[in-house]
């Protein structure tokens, strides 16, 4: 089995948001399968930090929850993007695009760049 | 915005208590469950496929612990369940509860009372709109001014600072410099001769300038306040009333507006009534009305002679308060009057300072320069609170002391919770929220007791000055402050000790069954030496306080106990003022003799007599006299007092050689007056002088006086000092003119005169032939029962002459020693109570003791110990540890009580009598509490002891 990587912090927030926004409304066990899945079985989602993760985002307005049925109709927790949440992402995803544009330039610096 | 909605919904889920356990519950369940569907779908059997989900679920615990952190507030959460733990504990041991928070309760109580007093007297804003940038002239200077006249009335301390000027000063200094948006003079209170409809009475009249309600800010809630058109001398005389003076005259409701009142005689018209949030700019002092200071011209103190106060630069009598102009700073405005006011004093045709004398004017914001009143009860307010802060420090060690036992007791307790898991800071910081639990009971309890107690202290005082206390002893944010502070602090302070010496226990031993009497061991020896110094220290702080009141009860009792060297029972006392009322001084002289005949007649009167000040009133007065024989100005400064026919019979004051007054004195006293100010008036007009020269003065004979034994032995020693002619006292600019000066005519005993305290000084006394006099009515019965008849009489003779300041020379003497009455008697309530609270202590580590070494006692008594031995040692024990903190305390008292010697008479600080007497007292004490656990020690059976094991 390969040893896979750990949500890194702060990121896991925006991969939720994301994958509601794409998905639609899901329960928490179907947010983390996807995550993993989405990233290619390469991130190990910590059930540990999702949970109150989502309890967070509710609080704040992001995201709301309600009971639903589960695809082998039985009673799960449903969640799902609300407008705060939807303009969060947009915002997020700015940030998070210009940071990894920040860093591509560094990757991508040569000595001869820069003399 | 996120995180503050975040915030709320936390905040609402730790109020409402909302949890969702279940919803987390059922979405594990959901998630596992669903995981386990998926790991069969790969092939696995339903218990691998569940042990894989439950891996990778993680620790469910865990998750629902951080879910919960995230859910509500944790640090919030816990502190609340420490708070519900902490009152279930004290709840179980009510008896414990009560002693510490009645313990508390008594001493923020009592911290809470005398500081909202001292909030009142000391720390108010000034009553008036922005108050804070209202700025008070003062000056200092290293000599006395040279001035025609200086008064003030209780605004500063003037002790180092003065604020009094002259009214050609403040009017050039509002004209001339544009550094003051608005500047105001006053002056006062004074006793006016107020007449409305009723009889005439004593009103306190302040003198104010046009400026100074706008400049104060002082507003009226009827009719108009005084203005700048008040100042002119022709405008109507108008008046203000204060509002309290308005109630009691006028009755709530009435209008006073547009009546026309009597002040000593000159009509006047009331205007206005003024905010009745406004007390006084000093605080302390209090006003009946204001009056323009124009009308002083003509309503005059009797004080004043015929100077003109309004035009004359060398008296110094107003008080000038001012705002600076918008665009002037506080340097500016203090170096251009810095300026004006050295031009003004060192120059001129008559300079007031010399340049040696480095006279300097400075501007004080006026809450700080403004602080006579306070500055008479500050001190010993200060040192009631030394003392009350004792009090709190000895209760919290007393708590500490107690909350350590029972931290011993709950060992087990506490080892169980480390077991558990909980860390050294969580049981500290549960211990702390005992204590702190314990204090905020006690301060809430406290507050009850502040209240009632600062009422009392009011009283008291007010009691002491004969009038209501001047101060607003009310809450405000400052009390409040202090409060929540001294809880706080005693709380800590109480459960410092526990929270550092509870938790450290060695867990095996502190579970073991036998723990909670397993004697000594290295735990148990070091927790006990804490307890006992916690003990020590209560006995020396109580020691100090005890020392302090002791000295405080001795000056007390000494100056209780001591002769004034006159006979203070059964005298009535009571003033009259005729001069403001308009008599001229042979009316006023006619008028006493006629009222001193009336009042020697009353059944129940032995004599009566008058004097210019009572004795033991606090007034006083002295005058320059020239010794025959001495260089010349080399003046003698004694004591003088003008009394009147039968004085020294009347006091009882003993007639030790020549004669008393006869009523031929009072007219060769009159005569001599006479002549004087006709010599006076002479050469104040200027060109006169020289003419005085060519009608020879009148000859006259000296003033017939008398004198005390002081006197003569500082003046006249080894002779015979009647018949002896004194002059008057040689000054450079004396008028030329007949000089009679005084001649001996007898000599009485010394007697105290002003107060007390003040040593007996030379004293001489002259015939009363002016001013206003204080009567002395000797009586068979209680005094108190004559002052009816004696105010018939008197407006029977007269109604616009009120009789004001009556009372007996008794309670004369007890408003003199109020201050040291007040201090004694709150400062031993505050040593007795610190001396219980030390006792307290000692007695509940003893019984501790005893019960800790329940067993060991046992032992000994089944080996065939002595009960007594037994006694001897629990009391030995207790004994040594009151020793040893008298000990300390009276090293510690050393170094304290001398900042207390001003407070004392003819007491030293270091009295060795007080000093041994108060630890005689605590030892006593200490002794009794001592007595009941040696007692218990004794009954412990030997059977029961060794069983309970």
């Amino acid at each position: 089995m390969k040893q896979k990587a750990d949500v890194q912090q702060g990121t896991l927030a925006l991969m939720v948001l994301k994958t509601l926004d794409v998905l639609g409304p899901l329960h928490g066990y179907g947010i983390a399968r996807r995550i993993e899945q989405i990233s290619g079985d390469l991130l190990s989602v910590n059930q540990g930090t999702l949970y109150p993760l989502l309890l967070k985002l509710e609080q704040e307005g992001s995201i709301a929850s309600e009971w639903g049925a589960s695809e082998n109709n039985r009673r799960a927790r449903f969640y799902r993007l609300t407008r705060d949440g939807r303009k969060q992402l947009q915002t997020e995803t700015r940030e998070w695009e210009q940071t990894t544009t920040i860093v591509g330039r560094f990757f991508a610096v040569k000595a001869e760049d820069l003399s | 915005m996120r995180p503050i909605r975040r915030f709320v919904r936390r905040v609402g889920n730790l109020i409402f208590r909302r949890h969702d356990e279940q919803r987390l519950r059922e979405e594990i369940e959901e998630h596992i469950t669903q995981q386990t569907a998926d790991n069969l779908r790969a092939g696995v059997t339903y218990v691998e496929a569940r042990r894989r989900a439950l891996l990778k679920f993680g620790a469910a615990e865990a998750i629902k612990e951080s879910y919960r952190a995230e859910r509500g507030m944790p640090l919030i959460e816990s502190v609340v369940q420490d708070l519900g733990f902490a009152v279930r504990m004290l709840v179980k041991s009510p008896g414990f509860a009560a002693v510490a928070i009645l313990t508390l309760a008594l001493g923020i109580g009592a911290n809470t009372a005398i500081f909202s007093v001292i909030d009142a007297v000391m720390l108010r804003p000034l009553p008036v709109e922005q108050g804070e940038k209202l700025l008070l002239f003062t000056w200092s200077a290293r000599h006395d001014p040279n001035l025609r006249g200086q008064s003030s009335y209780g605004d500063c301390d003037d002790k180092e600072t003065q604020c009094s000027f002259s009214v050609p000063f403040f009017q050039s200094t509002r004209e001339k410099a544009n550094l003051f948006s608005n500047l105001a003079a006053f002056a006062g209170p004074f006793d006016i001769n107020f007449r409305c409809n009723a009889p005439a009475e004593i009103g306190r009249g302040e003198f104010v300038s046009g400026d100074f309600f706008s400049t104060v800010g002082l507003k009226t809630i009827i009719g108009r306040p005084l203005g700048p058109s008040d100042d002119s001398p022709t405008a109507p005389p108008a008046i203000v009333l204060n509002y309290g003076y308005w109630q009691r005259e006028f009755g709530p409701g009435r209008s006073a507006i547009g009546q026309t009142v009597r002040l000593n005689n000159v009509e006047a018209e009331i205007v206005g009534v003024a905010d009745p949030r406004y007390a006084s700019l000093t605080p302390g002092k209090t006003q009946d009305f204001f009056m323009p200071l124009s009308l002083s011209k003509r309503v005059r103190s009797e004080w004043w002679g015929d100077a003109d106060r309004l035009a004359d630069p060398a008296i110094w009598w107003v008080v000038l308060v001012g705002k600076l102009a918008p665009s002037i700073s506080l340097e500016q405005a203090q170096s251009a009057l810095s300026t004006m006011f050295e031009s003004r004093v060192l120059s001129g045709p008559r300079p007031i300072f010399g340049s040696s004398d480095a006279p300097s004017v400075k501007l004080l914001p006026a809450r700080q320069g403004l602080n006579g009143e306070s500055s008479y009860i500050a001190p010993m307010l200060k040192l009631i609170m030394a003392a009350v802060v004792f009090v709190l420090i000895i209760a919290c060690v007393n708590i500490a002391g107690l909350m350590l036992a029972r931290a011993t007791k709950r060992q087990k307790e506490m080892a169980m919770r480390q077991v558990l898991g909980a860390g050294r800071g969580r049981l500290a910081r549960q211990l702390l929220t005992e204590s702190l639990v314990l204090s905020l009971a006690g301060a809430a309890l406290g507050i009850g007791i502040a209240i009632w107690g600062a009422g009392g202290i009011a009283k008291l005082i007010s009691s002491g000055f004969g009038e209501p206390f001047p101060f607003v002893i009310a809450p405000d944010w400052r009390v409040t402050a202090f409060i929540a502070c001294v809880a706080l602090a005693a709380g800590i302070l109480a459960g410092l000790a526990p929270a550092f010496r509870g938790p450290r226990a060695d867990l095996t031993f502190s579970l073991r069954e036998t723990a909670s009497s397993v004697p000594g061991g290295a735990q148990g020896r070091r927790r006990l030496r804490l307890s006992d110094s916690l003990v020590v220290a209560q006995v020396a702080l109580s020691i100090v306080v005890l020392a302090g009141a002791g000295l405080l009860v001795r000056s007390l009792h000494k100056l209780q106990m001591l002769d004034p060297g006159f006979d203070t029972r059964n005298i009535l006392l009571f003033s009259l003022n005729p001069t403001i009322a308009g008599y001229k001084d042979d009316q006023t002289m006619q008028l006493y003799r006629q009222l001193q005949q009336r009042f020697a007649a009353l059944p129940g009167v032995i004599s009566a007599t008058y004097s210019e000040n009572a004795l033991l009133s606090g007034d006083w007065s002295a005058s320059d006299v020239h010794l025959d024989g001495a260089p010349p100005k080399s003046n003698v400064n004694p004591a003088t007092l003008t009394v009147g026919l039968d004085f020294f019979s009347t006091m009882r004051i003993p007639l030790l050689a020549g004669r008393a007054f006869v009523a031929a004195d009072f007219a060769s006293a009159h005569a001599a007056r006479l002549v004087l100010e006709a010599a006076e008036a002479k050469s104040t007009t200027p060109g006169d002088s020289a003419k005085s020269k060519e009608a020879p003065a009148p000859q006259v004979a000296p003033v017939p006086v008398l004198i005390n034994r002081a006197f003569a032995r500082a003046y006249f020693p080894h002779q015979d000092p009647v018949g002896k002619h004194i002059g008057h006292g040689q000054h450079d600019d004396d008028p030329k003119g007949p000089l009679p000066g005084y001649r001996i005519v007898g000599m009485v005993g010394d007697t105290k005169y002003n107060n007390l305290r003040r040593e007996i000084k030379p004293t001489m006394y002259l015939p009363l032939v002016e001013n206003s006099a204080n009567f002395e009515l000797r009586t068979v019965g209680d005094p108190n029962a004559l002052v009816q008849t004696v105010r018939g009489i008197v407006t029977e003779t007269d109604s616009g002459l009120p009789v004001f300041h009556v009372r007996t020379q008794a309670e004369q003497i007890d408003q003199i020693l109020f201050q040291e009455r007040l201090m004694s008697s709150l400062s031993s309530f505050f040593a007795l109570l610190a001396l219980a609270l030390a006792c307290i202590g000692l007695y509940g580590l003893l019984s501790y003791e005893v019960a800790r070494r329940t067993r060991e006692l046992g032992i000994r008594m089944a080996l065939g110990a002595d009960k007594r031995h037994l006694m001897r040692m629990v009391l030995r024990q207790g004994l040594l540890l009151a020793l040893l903190g008298s000990v300390i305390g009276i090293g510690a008292a050393f170094g304290v009580t001398h900042l207390m010697a001003s407070l004392l008479y003819e007491v030293r600080p270091d009295d060795p009598a007080t000093f041994a007497f108060v630890c005689f007292l605590l030892l006593l004490v200490a002794a009794a509490a001592c007595l009941i656990p040696a007692r218990r020690a004794t009954r412990v059976e030997p059977i029961e002891a060794l069983r309970t094991e």
